[in-house]
């Protein structure tokens, strides 16, 4: 008896990556993850739960965090995605963000915090003065086994003070 | 002002930079060209005969490389308890039978993971249908359904490959009891004899998931021409991986190479061996190609270890006073289809139990009872979190029916620095009473507890201890540590880091004892071949001996730096003192020579030495082997951690929710080296601890997991976090670096009984099965309605 698989038909893809952009032909049932991952090499999105509940592959889509397992890299056609690779500039500076959960010691095995990074990164892109009530419910869709999330908590709370801080100075010196 | 510079700080992560940028490279992220992807046929059924196994319409797909069944594998066994009564019993694929639904039937191997995945639906499985049995009180009853024939060893156990002089025998499973326990010391009858006042409970606690965030995975890959064997996997302890792939796949333990890869959490259920990794081992062998293999969710959840099953009833005399003079606990493990580590968790936790509170006269007996269901294995306190929410509700209860304070109790049972344990362990250091004392007043015991029923709210109470590594053999570390040419050092450590923070408190350890600052040490990321021995990351080993032996290392090339700097600068040793990278006179701080200097020195004066430090560690130093399982007789380990922990709760009587408002960890762990990290740590164990009381349970029908995923079963989202105070009441232990100890598993068990405590606190009802759902709670208050 013979055994065969079923031809699946590539197609293109557009697309651009930290800032590269890229023409790549992708399987259509292709995950938005599985492509960074396997064919981009970008290993820093992790993948935990495979049903879309856990937050460790979340990636930034133009502005919105989306978990990238759950989403098809041909839906991402055109638009720009920014992974945990592309936050530090090439010069090796780390955004206010990263530099908060090293110094809280935010995380521990560190497989969530490329996903909660990007959550961060984003939520506070969308809410200039979140309270730790509306940051609680932000990451709620990361999860976490290590850390019990406070230390999480508690530095993205010291970022949104900082900035604030940093927008009123400069505002005092304009 | 501490009198350390780097001990006792709050350091960033040595391993944060590589984790934060995404560049932290995890098993799951390792890539070998032309690797392969396994994927694994699991049994539908929880009991059946296999008849057959037709792979021949999967072994025609194209891309398809190799099919495995039982037959290829037949007659490996392995397993964590592995001695000569009780000779292992897992295999890494199902022979004539399958036991529990989940296992592995088959495995396949092809390009890419799609393929693998079609292939599996190819292969058909003839199964003929036994009767299960799920419940182990049913399956120890005369006509049960037996799981297991006679278990036989082809080969020697692991305990004669380590060196107990008993031969294997064979152990025939008489109604499914895999393992029995029988620990006692005093005279229980006469204690309840004395007793003023005698009361028994019963308690049951499910399954959980350790839920570690990396899925379990490895990467292998066989050389044939050197014939090696290197691979990438998650493991706790890389030496008990590596002398179980060479007992079951017949390589030289020297040919096997454990790579270092960061592990994605663990909590104890990375430790054991697993099939799936025995099988890629085999696979890479017979085709000679890089294999990798990564489990979904939904197979760590009914594939994998999840946390034991208890069943505990304990019955305790105390004088009117309170004083506990008797105890007999009676435990019933669920062990599943296999025994995994039931054996140990029945023993474990009476063990980690008796230093905590001094009961006088104990029996404790238990059994491990075959079911067709998955098996199970440590999770973070390893049957200490299920003994002690019994025990601790039952001290709970016993104090509400004698009208004691529940603190006064604990506080009352006390045992004292210094007491000698019936199995010989010496308490050297005992931060308990404090802990227990500090949680109290934290939460405000004296002005809450009894007194907010009617705003449905509550406090209570839970303690804990926890050994620091024990003598499973060979349950020890060895560091060693070079001298750079720029005066740094590297450390050649092979503690693996799963998040508990090793590379950065042991590299703490180094810089303090030889005045180096924490980027002055590197911690080698090397391999198997290079590291030396190590067994100490699992059992709370960590910094007690894998940092003991960092510690006894830095101590080792500390003196052999002072011993040149004496001869360069001509003063006396103990006249010099390091700090900065250098050595310096005390007397006269211009003399000084860097540790570049040193090290130049000494090989060109001392044919070439380059000054290399070496350290060891031993956890139970008296001790050989492990102690005795079955009799609990026998050295546990050297120091004790503990903990104590309070809560505060709202019940919500019209939905039955239990709403924690503050959680309050006291540790004794001796001494924080990196206090972020140890911080970390009771965090973690609040909120895990959090999640066993309210909802985490892995729920089965007919041997079949209903919520094998993260929407069905539920841990603690970001949301969920109550205000959780930490305070460090550690007393320094005389044997460990610096004074350190266990802090990794201890207050977990404490936090889960506060929770209890704390809802009976609020509402009167005392809760006797975890966790406390909603249903539950609505149900056991309106059963109390009832009664009233």
């Amino acid at each position: 008896m013979e055994v065969q698989r079923k031809a699946v038909q590539k197609k293109l893809l557009k697309i651009r990556v930290n800032g590269k952009d890229y023409e790549v032909m992708v399987k259509p049932n292709r995950t938005l993850l599985d492509f960074l991952r396997q064919d981009l090499g970008l290993t820093g999105t992790k993948q935990a739960c495979m049903d879309n509940s856990c937050g460790a592959c979340t990636v930034i889509v133009d502005k919105m965090a989306v978990k990238s397992c759950n989403i098809l890299a041909l839906q991402v056609y055109g638009r720009e995605v920014t992974t945990i690779e592309g936050l530090a500039s090439p010069d090796g500076k780390l955004t206010d963000l990263q530099e908060a959960f090293l110094d809280f010691n935010a995380f521990q095995c560190g497989f969530c915090a490329p996903g909660k990074v990007m959550s961060a990164t984003a939520m506070l892109e969308e809410m200039e003065d979140p309270t730790e009530e509306d940051v609680r419910r932000d990451m709620e869709g990361n999860l976490c086994r290590c850390t019990g999330y406070k230390q999480y908590i508690d530095a993205i709370m010291y970022v949104v003070k900082k900035r604030k801080e940093l927008k009123q100075q400069k505002a005092k010196e304009v | 002002m501490s009198e350390f510079s780097i001990v006792g700080k709050h350091v960033r992560r040595k391993d944060g930079l590589l984790k934060i940028t995404g560049q932290a490279k995890y098993t799951f992220d390792v890539v070998l060209p032309g690797m392969l992807h396994g994927k694994l046929l699991r049994s539908p059924l929880p009991h059946a005969k296999i008849l057959n196994i037709d792979t021949s319409k999967a072994a025609k797909l194209p891309g398809v490389e190799l099919i495995l069944t039982g037959k290829d594998t037949k007659g490996i066994r392995y397993g964590f308890v592995d001695t000569p009564n009780h000779p292992a019993e897992e295999r890494p694929i199902a022979e004539e039978k399958v036991r529990f639904i989940g296992e592995t039937v088959a495995a396949v191997f092809a390009d890419d993971i799609d393929i693998a995945e079609e292939a599996l639906d190819l292969i058909d499985v003839d199964y003929d249908p036994l009767p299960a049995v799920f419940d182990p009180e049913e399956a120890m009853k005369d006509g049960a359904p037996q799981i297991h024939d006679t278990i036989t060893r082809d080969t020697s156990c692991a305990w004669e490959d380590w060196g107990v002089a008993r031969k294997t025998h064979s152990y025939t499973p008489m109604n499914n009891v895999a393992a029995r326990v029988f620990i006692g010391y005093g005279d229980i009858d006469k204690g309840f004899a004395e007793a003023d006042y005698i009361r028994e409970d019963r308690f049951k606690i499910p399954a959980t998931s350790h839920m570690a965030m990396e899925p379990h995975c490895i990467v292998a890959s066989w050389n044939p021409f050197e014939e090696r064997l290197d691979v990438w996997l998650n493991h706790m302890a890389f030496e008990l991986k590596r002398y179980w792939l060479h007992k079951t796949l017949g390589i030289p333990i020297s040919k096997i190479v454990v790579h270092h890869a960061y592990i994605g959490g663990a909590f104890g259920g990375k430790a054991p061996v697993f099939d799936f990794e025995i099988i890629a081992g085999f696979a890479t062998k017979r085709i000679c190609k890089p294999v990798k293999i990564v489990l979904t969710r939904e197979e760590v959840f009914s594939s994998c270890r999840n946390s034991h099953r208890f069943d505990i009833t304990i019955k305790t005399g105390v004088k009117k006073d309170g004083t506990i003079v008797a105890q007999h606990t009676k435990v019933i493990v669920d062990a599943g289809a296999y025994k995994g580590s039931a054996p140990v968790a029945m023993f474990f936790c009476h063990a980690v139990g008796d230093p905590c509170l001094d009961r006088k006269n104990v029996r404790h007996e238990g059994v491990a009872v075959y079911t067709n269901k998955n098996f199970n294995f440590a999770r973070r306190g390893h049957g200490s979190p299920q003994m002690r929410f019994a025990t601790d509700s039952h001290y709970d209860q016993i104090c509400e029916d004698l009208g004691i304070d529940p603190v006064e109790f604990l506080l009352k049972n006390l045992r004292k620095k210094g007491d000698v344990l019936p199995n010989g362990d010496r308490l050297n250091s005992y931060g308990l009473p404090e802990c227990i004392r500090r949680v109290a007043e934290e939460i405000g015991w004296k002005e809450k507890r009894g007194k907010q029923r009617n705003m449905n709210r509550g406090v209570g109470v839970g303690i804990n201890g926890m050994f620091s590594g024990s003598a499973y053999w060979p349950f020890s570390c060895a560091a060693i540590l070079k001298l750079e040419h720029d005066g740094k050092v590297a450390l050649l450590h092979g503690d693996c880091e799963f998040g508990q923070g090793a590379e950065t408190s042991y590299s703490q350890i180094v810089a303090e004892v030889l005045g180096l600052s924490l980027e002055d040490v590197t911690y080698v990321r090397g391999n198997s071949d290079v590291w030396p021995t190590n067994y100490s990351n699992f059992l709370s080993g960590g910094i007690f001996v894998g940092g003991g032996a960092a510690y006894n290392a830095a101590i080792d090339l500390r003196e052999k730096i002072v011993k040149v700097a004496s001869e360069i600068l001509r003063v006396m040793p103990e006249e010099i003192e390091l700090k900065e990278g250098k050595a310096v006179s005390k007397k006269d701080p211009r003399r000084s020579c860097t540790f570049a200097e040193i090290k130049r020195y000494n090989i060109q004066k001392h044919m070439g030495d380059p000054l290399i430090g070496f350290g060891y560690k031993k956890a139970v130093p008296e001790i050989e082997f492990y102690p005795s399982l079955s009799k609990g007789t026998g050295r546990f380990t050297d120091a004790y951690g503990f903990a104590a922990a309070a809560a505060e709760v709202e019940v919500d009587k019209d939905t039955g929710r239990t709403k924690v408002l503050k959680i309050v960890v006291a540790h004794d762990c001796g001494r924080e080296i990196n206090p972020g990290t140890v911080v970390g740590q009771m965090y973690s164990q609040a909120v895990q601890g959090m999640g066993d009381a309210l909802f985490e349970e892995i729920m089965d029908e007919s041997g079949r997991i209903m919520n094998p995923n993260l929407i069905d079963y539920e841990i603690p989202r970001a949301f969920d976090v109550p205000e959780i105070v930490v305070i460090d009441c550690s007393d320094p232990d005389p044997n460990g670096p610096f004074g350190a100890k266990e802090a990794g598993e201890c207050a977990r068990a404490a936090v889960i009984s506060a929770i209890a405590n704390a809802i009976y606190d609020a509402t009167g009802v005392r809760v006797n099965r975890l966790p406390v759902t909603p249903e539950r709670m609505l149900n056991l208050l309106r059963a109390k309605d009832k009664d009233q």
